[in-house]
């Protein structure tokens, strides 16, 4: 397998656009990407692009990358809930670390204000006994608060706090759907959605798109004199649940994280930056567990300890995550790459993580009633 | 009389003493399913068979949901129930006057099938867990 890097990455600005046509948010974040790299589409060879709520639309890379004047090359569609971005990003990074091709791009679009769960929850499927019978996304989450306040003696402010943090970050990224400072009281009063989960620790509906473009190392200096090494990339399926007794760890996000280590040759002591999957507030908390920045039972104390924050030793979500900058699913995971390639070039402005040189992207996509999840992405970025 | 319909075909029974789960264990490695698995899902075995679960376990977790299910008019309380068979149950509770701050993780809780809700003129009967009352106190 040959070395890869991510040498331009681009986004849109994220937030509610119902009358903004979704493939043209595609293209300004292609076009960003195109321009950060400084490469002509015509270089461009492969190109993933992921979706999961397709509307009437078929062949979306197709869509987006024709009027940018991509075409006539290898182009895939996919999605994995979620996890789609994450899933898109390692094709093209597959494609060129086995040599196939060296440049391709990695796209994540979604428009959720004209999707058909806008201002709704994810309704369960026809076999889904346990979303027949109620299980909704903030339910799970809630019921997983409620365990990890029982078992840890943590307390709903911890997770409101997680909430505080991420919109403080989203303030400071001009790409983000909320720009608003909240506060514990704030957070823990507003509506409540599932016990302990209230309105303000679910992450928002929301319109955006991401790219990223990948190059083999060997081919990086025609580029740039600074590409953004891939240290890692890693895509899992979920464990069954019956396998797991501690539900608050799962055991797709540990095995997925250790497998990354595995493959960068670092630990979690090396990790200058996180941005990882805070659709709901208590997930933050159990990731650090997860991920090993912590033991288990103390991911509350980490997040107290401010380590977590801006000016803190581990930065997580400095971009708002999912809660503050908003989720259009399946653009995430790319938009992820991108701000973590700003992060390790010195260029994420105000809410820059000084010095910033190992950085690592998570998320999480999916429900399968018999599993934890349904597909987990990470990557560990170097400079 | 309204038809009933069980929510899922063979995954429970109904007796003059109560309802129970059927759950399934596979006879090679001994690992239990509910909902019942088609073949072991551990071991690949593909002999299991049917295995009455007790009614009662304990609780693992809960919570209330406040917005509406495609099922279910807020508040509604859903929980895990952990089963001495070693297998981990999702289900609604049934709380008395929705009396919510009565719920705490590990009280032991009882199956009750009934019905659940109506659809095109038919009731869909399923499960629920409630709390076990001893001498008038939770």
């Amino acid at each position: 397998m040959r070395e890869v890097a991510v040498i331009g990455v681009g986004q849109s600005i994220f937030g509610k656009m119902p009358e903004k046509p979704i493939f043209e948010l595609g293209q300004e974040a292609v076009r960003a990407a195109l321009k950060d790299a400084a490469i002509s589409p015509k270089e461009i060879q492969v190109a993933y692009l992921s979706r999961l709520y397709l509307g009437e639309s078929a062949v979306n890379a197709q869509n987006v990358l024709a009027d940018v004047g991509i075409r006539y090359i290898e182009m895939v569609n996919c999605e994995n809930a979620c996890a789609g971005g994450s899933t898109a990003f390692r094709g093209v990074w597959k494609d060129i670390a086995s040599g196939l091709y060296d440049v391709g791009i990695a796209i994540g679009i979604e428009s959720m204000t004209t999707s058909p769960i806008a201002h709704k929850m994810i309704p369960p499927g026809k076999d889904d006994l346990e979303g027949l019978l109620g299980l909704t996304m903030p339910a799970f989450f809630g019921l997983l608060a409620h365990r990890y306040i029982e078992q840890y003696g943590a307390k709903v402010e911890d997770f409101a706090r997680v909430s505080v943090k991420n919109h403080h970050h989203g303030c400071l990224n001009p790409f983000s759907q909320y720009k608003k400072e909240f506060t514990v009281e704030e957070i823990l009063n507003s509506r409540m959605i599932s016990d302990p989960i209230t309105l303000l620790q679910c992450c928002p509906n929301t319109d955006g798109a991401a790219a990223a473009i990948l190059c083999s190392m060997d081919k990086v200096r025609t580029y740039t004199s600074a590409p953004i090494k891939v240290a890692a990339s890693v895509l899992l399926s979920g464990n069954y649940k019956y396998l797991q007794d501690d539900m608050l760890f799962s055991d797709i996000g540990s095995k997925a994280a250790k497998m990354a280590y595995e493959m960068a040759g670092i630990g979690p002591e090396d990790i200058d930056v996180i941005e990882l999957h805070d659709a709901f507030a208590p997930e933050e908390v159990f990731r650090y567990e997860e991920f090993g920045l912590c033991a288990r039972g103390e991911g509350a104390q980490l997040l107290n300890s401010g380590a977590t924050e801006l000016g803190g030793k581990i930065p997580v979500n400095p971009s708002g995550g999912l809660l503050s900058l908003g989720h259009p699913l399946s653009a995430s995971g790319v938009r992820q790459v991108a701000e973590l390639t700003w992060q390790l070039r010195g260029q994420a402005g105000a809410r820059q993580v000084p010095n910033a040189k190992v950085a690592f992207a998570h998320m999480l996509g999916g429900t399968v009633p018999s599993l934890d999840a349904g597909a987990c992405g990470i990557e560990i970025f170097t400079r | 009389m309204a038809k009933r319909v069980p929510l899922r075909e063979g995954a429970f029974i109904e007796t003059p003493e109560g309802g129970a789960l059927v759950a399934n264990r596979c006879k090679a490695c001994g690992q239990v399913f509910f909902p019942k698995a088609s073949i072991c899902t551990a071991c690949f075995n593909e002999d299991v068979e049917d295995l009455l679960l007790s009614r009662r376990g304990n609780l693992y977790s809960y919570t209330i949901g406040r917005m509406p299910s495609l099922h279910f008019e807020p508040p509604y309380a859903l929980g895990y129930i952990d089963m001495p068979e070693k297998v981990r149950i999702f289900a609604p509770l049934e709380v008395e006057h929705g009396q919510y701050e009565r719920l705490k993780i590990g009280m032991e809780m009882e199956v009750v099938v009934e019905k659940l809700w109506e659809e095109e003129g038919k009731e869909v009967i399923g499960w629920k867990f409630k709390p076990v009352i001893r001498g008038g106190k939770l």
